[in-house]
């Protein structure tokens, strides 16, 4: 075996699972664990947000547009960097790394969940809502029974991309050293020294196979009309 | 221990100047980095556009690529690996001390950090920028080009001066937004070393552990960057002609 | 059928108005138990408007709307619900909602807001599937359901609420010509059947045949009230003599 590759094969259960016998999750199950994690979290908050905007008129839509708009106007690395030492700062005690980066990519997720909710239900016909009110459905049964369903629907390729958006953020967990995929890679080059073309296009081929894998379900997903052509 | 805010620790002395450094080398990276991607943008998309299928897929395969894989891991490899395969003479000319080259802070323009994070954010943000401006095209309506060819306008012809125009229009505010990204994207040069906000930032809270304070600066500092940019920008947005509203800056914060 | 003194919808000085432009400038108008109304009137006229206030999918600007004898004005939240539960609302662009089948558009309104049980609620819904003529689309989604198919649907779902009145905003136009026929028949059967109906339409010689009484509208203002014959016999209003002249012309297109 050439050296380059043997480097990979001696590092390859590292890089996959991190140290998984010893209790230590690490590398790119890691890297997918916090995704997932951060993903449900922020599907949830992110679809609360977007009803709650949606019902809400003046102060409240303003706050939740400016708090949205605020999160995605800073760098991702110093959401991460506020929960990191906020929350022990205003709660006390330490949180480990992994969990306030689950909570940051929530965090900054949940404000991109929540605009393309909202978008999702505003391209609903306007007569959709009208005609379950004009049935004497109320306001709240209206959203669940009649616009979410379609609107949610309709998002599931957006909702794909930004989880594949996710994988490729948890690379920033390095910042507070959680042992993911792009900080384990970058131990084994620092302590090899020797080939870090081979180790970073590994690297990067496990992130391309995710992501690459997910855009082209979007595509799938998206070449199905989902909207029907009922107007 | 309590929790309490002291500005002192972060607005004086060698922090100060460190904080001032690193907003000036993040400005610094900022436009060397857009020029890169700009070009590079104008490149891509003619290639994605053009007549020849070999050089459509050569493009699009290549665009892929680098929306797949994390910005970070791109910085690595282009820090790490692709520098140490160039021609040794010409790392050592890189390494070598530039006092021509260097700006007002002591900020080297001729470093492998500086280098490496222009060039990685240049290719990474002009994948995004032709992508968006490539969906501005392929929103317009077909009979916009069928209307041109009908004219005997040839492809270059009718991109040029019927689909470009109103496909840059259309996707204006989008593509602000990519080098609004880009912006904030070179908070993660920290990780290659190159000593700009985030890199100062964090120095300081390893220094006097005014982790809090710091952050905060260095926040406010990006916000403030990414509205200036923002407003900067939308000042040169072409004027629509369409009689369609013009809509807000949207996330010009 | 005007014998009746208590009008079930009354109109009273009603008005109405986006931002500063008047749409509806002060209209009184009253409809008896189970009279058939047609309004019509040129586009922008104000006629789609003024349906659309009597179960307040547009608000009030002033004056008031009473159904039963009972002010609506002020109703909001479940009272404006239980309001527009007793009346039904055909659209002009059908708004079937796109995830349900046929049987699910009628069956989820009895389901929800009467409590009915699923099945229940499936026997009415295939009930007035049968009674529009498309007992074997009950499975069927909009999209698979040609637009003559899907407004039949549409009128079935309005039925489901067992209303007193129902409204109908230009039933027919946007459908292909040749699916004209059958919307229209289902909605003459409704007319039999002694509901109160105010129809807005371009179909005139539809309206002659169930109308009892005919509205022209125009401006906002109701220029004409009258029996079908007399309307279409004898038009007084010069604007609204034009607006024939320009239906029954051999040049007219239809749709707005």
């Amino acid at each position: 075996m050439p050296p380059e590759l043997d480097i990979i094969w001696r590092n390859i259960d590292y890089l996959l699972w991190g140290r998984l016998a010893q209790g230590e999750l690490g590398g790119l199950l890691l890297s997918v664990v916090i995704a997932l994690a951060s993903g449900v979290l922020a599907l949830c908050v992110g679809i609360a947000l977007a009803i709650l905007a949606w019902f809400s008129t003046g102060p409240v839509r303003r706050v939740l547009f400016l708090w949205a708009d605020l999160i995605r106007g800073i760098p991702l690395i110093f959401v991460i960097f506020w929960v990191y030492f906020l929350v022990p700062a205003l709660f006390g005690g330490n949180i480990p790394g992994t969990v306030s980066v689950i909570l940051a990519l929530a965090w900054f997720t949940s404000a991109a969940v929540m605009y393309s909710t909202l978008s999702g239900l505003q391209a609903l016909s306007g007569g959709q809502r009208e005609a379950a009110l004009s049935t004497g459905l109320s306001e709240i049964q209206t959203l669940v029974w009649v616009l979410l369903p379609q609107a949610l629907i309709n998002l599931v390729p957006s909702y794909v991309s930004l989880f594949a958006s996710l994988i490729k953020d948890t690379s920033l967990a390095f910042i507070v050293n959680v042992p993911e995929l792009t900080m384990v890679a970058s131990q084994v080059n620092n302590r090899t020294q020797l080939y870090p073309t081979t180790i970073f296009l590994f690297t990067a081929a496990m992130y391309f196979v995710l992501c690459g894998g997910l855009s082209l379900l979007v595509r799938r997903l998206m070449r199905r009309p989902v909207t029907a052509s009922w107007d | 221990m309590g929790f309490s805010v002291d500005f002192a620790g972060v607005l004086s002395g060698a922090p100060l100047h460190w904080l001032l450094t690193g907003f000036l080398t993040t400005i610094v990276v900022t436009i060397a980095a857009s020029l890169v991607a700009s070009l590079l943008a104008v490149i891509l998309l003619g290639l994605r556009i053009s007549e020849s299928r070999a050089a459509r897929v050569g493009a699009a395969g290549l665009i892929e690529l680098f929306r797949n894989t994390p910005f970070l891991v791109q910085m690595m490899f282009w820090y790490f690996a692709a520098f140490g395969l160039l021609p040794t003479g010409i790392r050592d000319w890189i390494n070598a001390e530039h006092s021509w080259a260097t700006f007002p802070g002591n900020i080297p323009l001729v470093s492998p950090e500086f280098i490496a994070s222009t060039w990685g954010l240049g290719i990474f943000s002009a994948v995004f920028i032709a992508e968006e401006i490539r969906a501005g095209l392929l929103a317009l309506p077909k009979g916009q080009s069928e209307a041109a060819q009908s004219q005997g306008f040839g492809h270059w012809a009718s991109l040029r001066f019927i689909l470009l125009p109103q496909a840059l229009t259309n996707s204006f505010q989008s593509v602000v937004g990519q080098y609004l990204n880009l912006m904030k994207l070179s908070s993660l040069a920290t990780a290659i070393g190159l000593a700009e906000i985030t890199y100062q930032v964090r120095q300081i809270e390893s220094y006097n552990s005014h982790a809090i304070e710091a952050f905060a600066v260095g926040t406010s500092l990006y916000l403030l960057l990414g509205l200036a940019m923002g407003r900067l920008m939308l000042a040169f947005a072409p004027k629509r002609r369409d009689g369609r509203n013009e809509t807000g800056a949207g996330n010009a914060a | 059928m005007t014998d009746s003194f208590s009008p079930v919808i009354e109109f009273r000085s009603v008005t109405k108005s986006y931002g500063t432009t008047p749409v509806i400038r002060g209209i009184d108008l009253s409809v008896a138990q189970g009279e058939v109304v047609v309004v019509c009137g040129p586009s922008g006229s104000g006629k789609s408007t003024l349906i659309r206030l009597v179960n307040r999918l547009e608000s009030l600007t002033s004056g008031d709307i009473l159904i039963d004898g009972h002010s609506t004005a002020s109703y909001r939240g479940a009272a404006l619900q239980r309001l527009r539960t007793g009346i039904g609302f055909v659209f002009q662009q059908f708004n079937l909602y796109g995830h349900l089948t046929a049987a699910e558009n009628i069956a989820l309104a009895p389901r929800k807001v009467l409590g009915l049980s699923a099945e229940e609620a499936l026997s009415r819904a295939r009930e007035l599937l049968k009674r529009v003529g498309l007992s074997d689309k009950e499975a069927s989604y909009p999209s698979q359901l040609s637009g003559g198919q899907q407004q039949r649907v549409a009128i079935a779902r309005a039925l489901a609420m067992q209303p007193k009145i129902l409204l109908f905003d230009e039933p027919t136009s946007a459908l292909d010509p040749e699916m004209i026929g059958e919307v229209l028949t289902v909605i003459r059967q409704l007319a039999e059947t002694g509901i109160t109906m105010l129809v807005v339409t371009h179909e005139m010689g539809f309206a002659r045949e169930i109308a009892d009484r005919v509205i022209f509208i125009d401006g906002g203002v109701i220029l004409e009230d009258a029996p079908p014959e007399q309307f279409f016999l004898a038009t007084r209003h010069p604007r609204a003599q034009r607006f024939l002249r320009q239906l029954l012309s051999p040049l007219h297109t239809t749709g707005d």
